[in-house]
């Protein structure tokens, strides 16, 4: 049974190696001096280069920009949908299976199908390559996500708490301000933060509604590649630096990260 | 929306709780739920249901920015349509979509469920390995891009460099038509099996302990536990898993986008990268629309069957 274990062990190690390696491979890509690109060799001067490069251009601008955005609409799909998640567990509305459904299809839909009306609208109102168009499309996906996991979070904080509060006299949403949202703080934390993940990720949206002025940082990172030739170097660091909080974050969060990432699709 | 005060007073909760009798209470209780879900709903439906409307609204005209009028013309709603079924770069679209789907759904599902059944056992250090396998499915997909643009070029890959070496110098797959999608497929495989292993491992903790006893005591050996005891159990997560990585195959588009640019050719090209090109690089809206729409439809049918199915798993506990 111990030598079954170590085997287990050995080939989980081994997987982890092999898995993780594309990713590593560009990490240390980024810390690689132009010359040294293209020397397969592991033993290398490590050097700051690439990132110094980066500092100096307009890539801060793209990453502030990937912050802010992110930042804002993550507190935006919060506002709006975390008493909205509240609602629908406490109270049993009939819709509440086909708000379920709903909530599901906009999980599904192609982006693709948002970005054509969005754009043209976009056209029309002068909202092409500003950060609050951005803001607004990412809440196309963080909303309905907001909502299905705040709502079993609130699931799980016991409501008799709320029910002795409003005996005493306390009305609805101060109940919900003073109790369950308290008791409810771990999942928002972690909802916020994959909200921040999700819209940090947007690639596609970021893509068409921007042009320079709101350029994320996804998107400045393929200008590298298509506008700026094939300096890898540069690429490698740049992206590096786009995953970095990814990583940071998703470590923070692990344990409520899986839930998230399977949202709709394990039965809770 | 229009059933919902109703709905609410149907369901609300038997009066038990002193103030609760009162009906006045009951009612602002109501309302004061009812202001929490509304605005979510309002902002949810001017940002999700009103663009689907126009998106099928314009799917009927022939608009693009030469004829910007050709926003309300509907002289020929089927138009788009009909072009579509005779458009053989559509077509074309569509197979390489179903072959990029049917290769990475299927791999997904093997080497997720594979890497679950090794990884299932209670240890920390395997606990770790799970933790650190999410890293793919989490990283910006730009970034996933990157990635597997450095191990398919082979100038900077260490895959080729070492194939190099010992004799064996393959050219570059992403350049070849013929395998261009296949690169694209392990690409994509890499960064989705985790999904497939989350679920496969949330189902295999969810296993009861008791017939895989009785299987072990009866003699059955690790195969035909997996075939008659777990398999069982795990299918019909491995079904919406499986559902789920269809329809989120059908939104590929960022490894596309870095990897060969729907290229070569058109060998990549898969219907949302079709829908992308027409819609934003030859900016003929209403054509492009007409696309996204049957895009649409596809992925609410293959919803509503995910929906069936887990209806069906309820009626069955």
């Amino acid at each position: 049974m111990n030598s079954e274990r170590m085997v287990v062990h050995g080939a989980a190690a081994l997987l982890l190696v092999v898995v993780l390696f594309p990713a590593l491979w560009m990490l240390q890509l980024s810390f690689r001096a132009g010359g040294d690109i293209f020397d397969l060799s592991f033993v290398f001067t490590p050097t700051l280069d690439n990132y110094r490069v980066l500092w100096t251009g307009l890539f801060p601008g793209s990453f502030g920009n990937s912050v802010v955005v992110s930042l804002a609409a993550t507190a935006l799909s919060l506002l709006f949908g975390v008493p909205a998640a509240y609602a629908l567990s406490r109270c049993r509305f009939k819709a509440r299976r086909s708000i379920a459904l709903w909530i599901l299809a906009t999980r599904m839909a192609p982006p693709v199908a948002f970005t054509i009306p969005f754009f043209l609208a976009y056209r029309f109102l002068g909202l092409i390559d500003s950060l609050a168009g951005l803001v607004v499309i990412y809440l196309t996906f963080n909303l309905a996500l907001v909502v299905w996991l705040m709502r079993n979070f609130f699931d799980g904080v016991p409501r008799a708490l709320e029910e002795a509060a409003w005996i005493d006299g306390c009305g609805v949403w101060s109940g919900f301000r003073l109790i369950a949202l308290p008791l409810a703080a771990p999942g928002l934390a972690a909802t916020g933060v994959l909200c921040f993940i999700l819209s940090w990720n947007d690639f596609f949206y970021a893509l068409i509604l921007t042009r320079t002025k709101a350029m994320t940082a996804p998107v400045a990172i393929v200008n590298f590649m298509q506008y700026e030739g094939w300096e890898w170097g540069k690429i490698a660091a740049g992206g590096t630096l786009v995953m970095l909080p990814v990583v940071v974050f998703s470590t923070l969060v692990r344990r409520y990260l899986v839930g998230g990432l399977t949202a709709g699709g394990v039965k809770e | 929306m229009a059933t919902q005060p109703a709905s609410i007073e149907r369901a609300a909760r038997p009066a038990r709780l002193p103030r609760a009798a009162v009906p006045g209470w009951r009612r602002e209780q109501q309302r004061s739920f009812a202001l929490g879900l509304i605005p979510a709903l309002l902002v949810l439906a001017a940002i999700t249901l009103g663009p689907t409307i126009y998106l099928v609204v314009t799917s009927l005209t022939p608009l693009d920015p030469v004829h910007p009028h050709s926003a309300t013309d509907f002289s020929d709603p089927a138009g788009n349509y009909r072009a579509l079924i005779a458009d053989m770069r559509f077509l074309n679209s569509l197979w390489v979509q179903m072959k990029l789907s049917a290769a990475t759904v299927a791999a997904q599902l093997a080497i997720g469920l594979g890497v679950a059944l090794l990884l299932n056992a209670g240890s920390r250090f395997l606990e770790a390995v799970r933790t650190a396998f999410i890293l793919p499915m989490v990283l910006p997909p730009i970034v996933v891009a990157v990635v597997w643009k450095v191990i398919f070029t082979p100038d900077v890959s260490p895959v080729h460099r070492m194939l190099a070496a010992i004799g064996l110098p393959v050219h570059s797959l992403i350049a070849d038509p013929a395998m261009a999608l296949w690169a694209i497929a392990v690409a994509d495989t890499w960064e989705w099996f985790p999904f497939t292993m989350l679920m496969a491992l949330a189902a295999l903790q969810m296993i009861p302990g008791e017939p895989i006893d009785a299987a072990r005591i009866d003699g059955a050996g690790r195969l035909a536990l997996f075939r008659y005891i777990l398999f069982p159990y795990l299918r019909p997560t491995l079904v919406v898993a499986g559902l789920f990585r269809l329809i989120d195959s059908i939104k590929a588009f960022p490894l596309i986008y870095v990897l060969t640019n729907g290229g070569p050719g058109t060998a990549t090209e898969v219907t949302n990268y079709y829908a992308f090109v027409e819609s934003f690089n030859f900016s003929y809206w209403g054509y492009g629309s007409a696309i996204a729409t049957l895009m649409v439809a596809g992925v609410l049918l293959l919803s509503w069957i995910i929906g069936h199915l887990g209806q069906g798993a309820e009626r069955d506990e």
